[in-house]
């Protein structure tokens, strides 16, 4: 008896140990029961966001930006790990931030369906329709919206197109403001190198479909930016005649056009991107930037933000890109801090937690670490902080040379593109380049649309479209290939066979 | 209530929690999905609808005939060094072995990124050829898949009956075609499996060669991405039973080939 205990000690042992560590995989990486414990009311804070999009900090001292108006900003720590700190400052009381990261929207709709709670959640504009029309948003409270409030840093600081935008766009009858704070945003174009591709090609839809660039150009690897590409590429006649584009409702006429998704528009696209795809390199998400500094593509369909990472990479190589907005119209979109009512619930607390966590990364220094961190352009403009403009004037400013032009970003910051105190004086080469893409010129924001959210059927059709795009049609496999097909299967049947009877004769 | 006693059958427990949470758990979710339509009631409209789209029955060709030509590739550049490194009396052998092994012990997206490079300085354009270089890629990925197998079954092969079949007036090429290839078939044959199956959903490798045509993996994926779970998981189950079938097949004949073979050797 006693010697059976002791055999089995071991194996006792073993099962506890493994027992004690799957526990351990149940509480949270790197805190201790006891660190838990010992701080009283902790608000947590589930924050889910795109991947690397937010200053993770950690800065050289040697990157520290000094502006002219005085601020220095250098980042030492992630901003939600600094978020903590401020709001102890601030408020009082502790909060912990749960930062986690999602893919695509897709991936978060999927996470959120699945069960998974997040308090605040940054997708982008069709995204946050769609949550919004299923009921799922939390509204921001009162007291964000209020100006007088120092602390209410995105009602203070956001630039007035972007409040505009935001103020006018509905969703069952609500405005988008009520419920979403905008984060980044940004126009697709056409990234490409002006060495091999002059600014009049680039600047259409109609690229991806010209022979002069056969397989040297990719689209993106989701049906909702290429189907807005090859639309504008269909409705190219009309987008750039004279009539619509003097239309005294213009813009309701322009984002009717590049919504459109009705049966027989689907269609059409879908026989006028079997096309495209034969002549364009590749579908894409993210290896476009590398491909376009390696030289393997000449231009590719591309983010703002994503074109602005491209060009910086690409200059480290002694490559010079631009991006181009087509003529006919560009996408304007938009990623937005959402609060999920499955998560907040009543919690008030949580609610301004949230709220001060949109409000913090608002904060004009902020919003200057994030756009130098990841090349995307924040919403804020700043308000009267000039620290968003100065920064501007640091990255490509050129007050002092000869050649310097003036290049108007009112319409962002003031709300008005006359404003003599928004004009950056800046070298010719920034046309087309960095400067450009970050904020576009007012004319190809009036040719912006914003693309909205399908309903269900809608979203079907277009991914049926998609899906029927990228499948092989059984209908176009020749002839041969299919008999050479059956041949093989055949011919590896029957030695099968063959070597089975050989052996039983044998 | 007994004392809790601790017995050698309960070291099975987290194996069979793993296997119950994530083996059998979802494959009952995928059946329910399968089965159902959007409002959650019993449907047979995705499997329907699997079988007349011209696309999904397309996707499953090319599916196919990227699985059955890389096979054969793989076949064709495996077995000659199988055969080699199996019959040389060169004392270094094992290093040769482990110099063909050695790529797996790399991340396969690491290779095939390599691999993109070396491509695009030799064709120029990879877009130019998006199916040659897919075999590329899928053979550059399962090619130790199926030397090893066959690289023991060679080895393992009686050397007298090769011997009694050339005193019995065998030439080399008789020898070869009578004796060594019929006994090298369970070789190939699980060297088939470990290639076929798996290059008929390796749809990475398409993605990172710039095959924009979707193999079943990649519809799979669509589907799913786009919440359309019920027709994503009826076309996960099809591939499951053509997977089933063929494994069903194929282990019946290692089976009994091995138990013929045995009875040849008394």
């Amino acid at each position: 008896m006693e010697n059976r205990k002791c055999r089995r000690l071991p194996v006792f042992c073993l099962a506890v140990c493994l027992g004690a560590a799957s526990l351990g995989g149940f509480l949270p990486a790197g805190r201790g029961l006891g660190h838990v414990m010992a701080k009283e009311e902790v608000i947590t804070l589930r924050v889910c966001n795109w991947e690397e999009y937010i200053d993770l900090g950690d800065w050289d001292e040697e990157e520290r930006i000094e502006l002219d108006n005085g601020v220095e900003i250098l980042g030492r720590e992630a901003l939600y790990e600094e978020f903590e700190d401020w709001y102890y400052e601030t408020y009082g009381k502790r909060v912990q931030v749960e930062y986690s990261c999602f893919g695509t929207n897709e991936d978060l709709y999927n996470q959120l369906t699945l069960g998974d709670t997040y308090d605040l959640v940054c997708p982008s504009d069709y995204m946050i329709m769609k949550l919004m029309a299923e009921g799922q948003l939390e509204p921001y409270s009162e007291d964000f919206f209020d100006q007088d409030n120092p602390e209410n840093y995105y009602q203070r600081c956001v630039s007035p197109y972007i409040a505009e935008v935001f103020a006018e766009n509905e969703i069952n009858g609500e405005s988008w403001e009520r419920y979403a704070a905008c984060y980044m945003w940004g126009v697709t174009g056409v990234l490409y190198n002006p060495e091999l591709m002059t600014e009049e090609e680039a600047s259409t839809w109609a690229v991806f479909d010209n022979p002069a660039f056969y397989r040297q150009i990719t689209l993106k690897d989701n049906v909702r930016d290429t189907y807005f590409a090859t639309l504008g590429y269909l409705r190219q006649e009309q987008l750039t005649d004279a009539a619509f584009l003097e239309a005294p409702d213009y813009r309701q006429r322009l984002a009717d056009m590049m919504n459109d998704v009705s049966p027989e528009t689907i269609e059409e696209v879908e026989q006028l991107l079997g096309g495209i795809m034969g002549n364009i390199y590749a579908l894409e998400t993210d290896s476009g930037k590398a491909d376009m500094v390696t030289g393997k593509i000449i231009a590719n369909y591309q983010w703002s933000g994503d074109a602005v990472y491209a060009m910086d990479l690409a200059e480290e190589e002694g490559v010079y890109l631009q991006f181009a907005v087509p003529r006919e119209c560009t996408n304007l979109w938009f990623d937005g801090w959402v609060m999920l009512k499955n998560g907040i619930g009543d919690d008030e607390e949580k609610k301004q937690a949230a709220q001060a966590f949109v409000n913090f990364l608002s904060k004009p220094e902020n919003a200057v670490r994030n756009m130098y961190y990841i090349g995307y352009t924040s919403a804020i403009a700043g308000g009267e902080d000039d620290t968003v403009f100065s920064y501007l004037n640091w990255c490509y400013g050129a007050e002092d040379e000869e050649d310097s032009i003036a290049y108007p970003v009112g319409y962002f910051f003031s709300g008005d593109n006359a404003d003599e105190d928004y004009i950056v004086r800046t070298t010719q080469e920034q046309v087309g380049r960095q400067l450009y893409t970050q904020y576009p010129s007012e004319e190809v924001i009036s040719r912006a649309a914003v693309m909205g959210y399908f309903n269900e059927e809608e979203t079907r059709n277009i991914n049926q479209m998609w899906i029927n795009i990228r499948c092989l049609d059984v209908r176009e496999i020749p002839l041969w290939c299919l008999l050479l097909t059956l041949l093989l299967a055949a011919g590896i049947l029957a030695a099968v066979f063959l070597h089975k009877k050989n052996h039983y004769l044998g | 209530m007994g004392a809790f006693r601790f017995t050698r059958k309960q070291l099975c427990i987290p194996y069979a929690v793993f296997l119950i949470c994530f083996v059998a758990a979802p494959l009952l979710v995928i059946i329910y999905y399968a089965f159902t339509n959007g409002e959650g009631q019993f449907s047979l409209m995705n499997l329907a609808g699997f079988f007349t789209s011209p696309y999904t029955i397309g996707t499953l060709a090319y599916s196919f005939g990227i699985a059955a030509v890389t096979t054969c590739v793989c076949l064709l550049l495996a077995y000659p060094i199988a055969y080699i490194l199996a019959r040389s009396q060169w004392r270094q052998k094992p290093v040769i072995v482990v110099m063909f092994v050695m790529p797996m012990w790399i991340n396969f997206t690491l290779r095939i990124t390599a691999l993109k490079e070396i491509l695009t300085v030799i064709e120029g354009n990879l877009a130019y050829h998006p199916f040659l270089n897919t075999i590329i890629g899928m053979t550059y990925d399962f090619l130790p898949f199926m030397i090893l197998p066959m690289y023991t079954t060679l080895l393992k092969l009686d050397k007298s009956l090769l011997e009694a079949a050339a005193d019995l007036g065998a030439n080399p090429v008789q020898v070869f075609c009578k004796v060594t290839l019929p006994l090298s078939v369970p070789g190939m044959i699980s060297g088939v499996v470990m290639v076929f199956l798996p290059s008929m959903t390796n749809y990475v490798v398409l993605d990172m060669l710039y095959n924009s045509t979707y193999i079943m993996g990649s519809l799979i994926g669509s589907y799913f991405s786009a919440y359309d779970w019920h027709n994503g998981s009826m076309i996960a189950l099809v591939l499951l039973v053509i997977i089933l079938i063929f494994t069903l097949f194929t282990n019946r004949y290692t089976d009994e080939d091995t138990g013929n073979r045995g009875g040849a050797l008394l």
